[in-house]
């Protein structure tokens, strides 16, 4: 054998080797220890594998190490998330981009359910992050869930992202001045709608 | 006084009617040219017969894994280009300012997965007196998780925003830029 054969041997055995395949991010391994690394690259891997999108899942494991937690903890934090975007893209479908299943785990751990997600993205099309991202940030002010996507539901035909984000200031400032947030929430969805609807009643 | 048209007629046939005289050495040229020709067709026509003619290829399985291993090597390299964020700074982008009053701090930085969550990348500068601080920076559109990191080692939640689920034991905020 010839001395460049064992040189094509060498480079095979590294560039098939199991590490190698796993294409592991360089920010992981200058932030967190080999083992925690090896872990995150399964999860993120298997994300991969079935399409989905692997940058959050890298920054959730930034922000873990950022905030020096425990390795477990940055290793269940990524699974858990892993698992909250494969349910989004099931509800929101195999074509959705990467910040929209962002906003809908987001959405999905408030307490919103993956059956309201599919139908806020049959009724409102493609673009859905700024809707998701108010019905989450609704439940986080303490709307309920089924409350606070009823009402971005019922708007989310008719309204731009602004009214959407509109919608949601108004509601956060009912609740700051003491209203009930699911009264907030009809009150300032029934106003929206009347902004929203087109209609020979309307005047301008 | 203008002349008859019928003289000026006559003139212009009989200076088109003129013999008109060739340079003796332009068949010669014009068949060089033509002879140049059809060597480049024939040069394109024995590489096209070269490219679609059958032959036994011998190759040591040695050689094989070589190939084999440098199509996989370019594979892993594609899949980690693929990996990278898709979104590049300054295309499709939104200015957006964080302020955090902190008249105590000595030092403020905002941390986010717009930044890696790197707390060197984006410091914070205090913009008047009674310990304001503020940075704007251009975010794709998204749902972004941050904190504010004070003095190095304290982590705030922005007041003026809504609140991130907890992972870590320590606070977030969420940022959403349309989109």
């Amino acid at each position: 054998m010839r001395p460049w054969h064992w040189l094509i041997v060498l480079w095979l055995s590294a560039a098939l080797s199991p590490r190698a395949v796993a294409a592991q991010d360089p920010r992981l391994q200058r932030r967190l220890d080999s083992a925690t690394v090896a872990a995150l690259d399964a999860v993120i891997d298997s994300a991969r594998a079935v399409g989905l999108p692997a940058e959050p899942l890298v920054q959730r494991a930034l922000e873990g190490a950022a905030k020096r937690a425990a390795p477990a903890r940055i290793v269940a934090a990524v699974r858990l998330l892993a698992d909250e975007l494969g349910i989004a893209r099931t509800a929101l479908g195999p074509a959705s981009a990467p910040a929209e299943l962002v906003a809908a785990a987001s959405a999905l751990r408030a307490g919103v359910r993956p059956t309201d997600l599919t139908r806020l993205r049959r009724r409102r099309g493609v673009g859905l992050t700024v809707s998701l991202a108010a019905v989450t940030d609704l439940v986080t002010s303490g709307v309920p869930p089924d409350s606070a996507a009823a009402a971005v539901l019922a708007l989310a035909a008719l309204a731009r992202d602004d009214q959407i984000v509109d919608f949601r200031r108004a509601v956060e400032r009912d609740i700051a001045l003491g209203a009930p947030p699911a009264a907030a929430a009809a009150i300032r969805v029934n106003a929206a709608l009347r902004d929203v609807t087109p209609g020979p009643s309307r005047r301008p | 006084m203008f002349e008859r048209d019928d003289d000026v007629l006559e003139r212009v046939v009989e200076r088109l009617r003129a013999p008109i005289e060739m340079d003796p050495t332009l068949d010669a040229r014009v068949m060089v040219r033509v002879a140049r020709t059809s060597r480049g067709l024939d040069w394109l026509a024995r590489g096209w017969e070269w490219l679609r003619r059958p032959r036994d290829l011998a190759i040591t399985p040695l050689a094989a894994a070589g190939a084999v291993a440098v199509l996989a090597g370019l594979a892993v390299w594609l899949g980690s280009r693929a990996a990278a964020p898709a979104t590049r700074p300054g295309t499709d982008t939104t200015v957006v300012q964080f302020i955090l009053v902190a008249p105590s701090a000595a030092s403020v930085s905002v941390v986010g997965d717009f930044n890696d969550w790197d707390a060197t990348t984006t410091p914070m500068r205090p913009v008047r007196s009674g310990g304001i601080w503020s940075v704007t920076i251009p975010l794709p559109a998204g749902r972004h998780r941050y904190a504010f990191l004070v003095d190095g080692s304290r982590w705030l939640a922005d007041p003026s925003a809504p609140r991130a689920p907890d992972d870590f034991g320590t606070p977030s905020s969420i940022v959403t830029v349309g989109g």
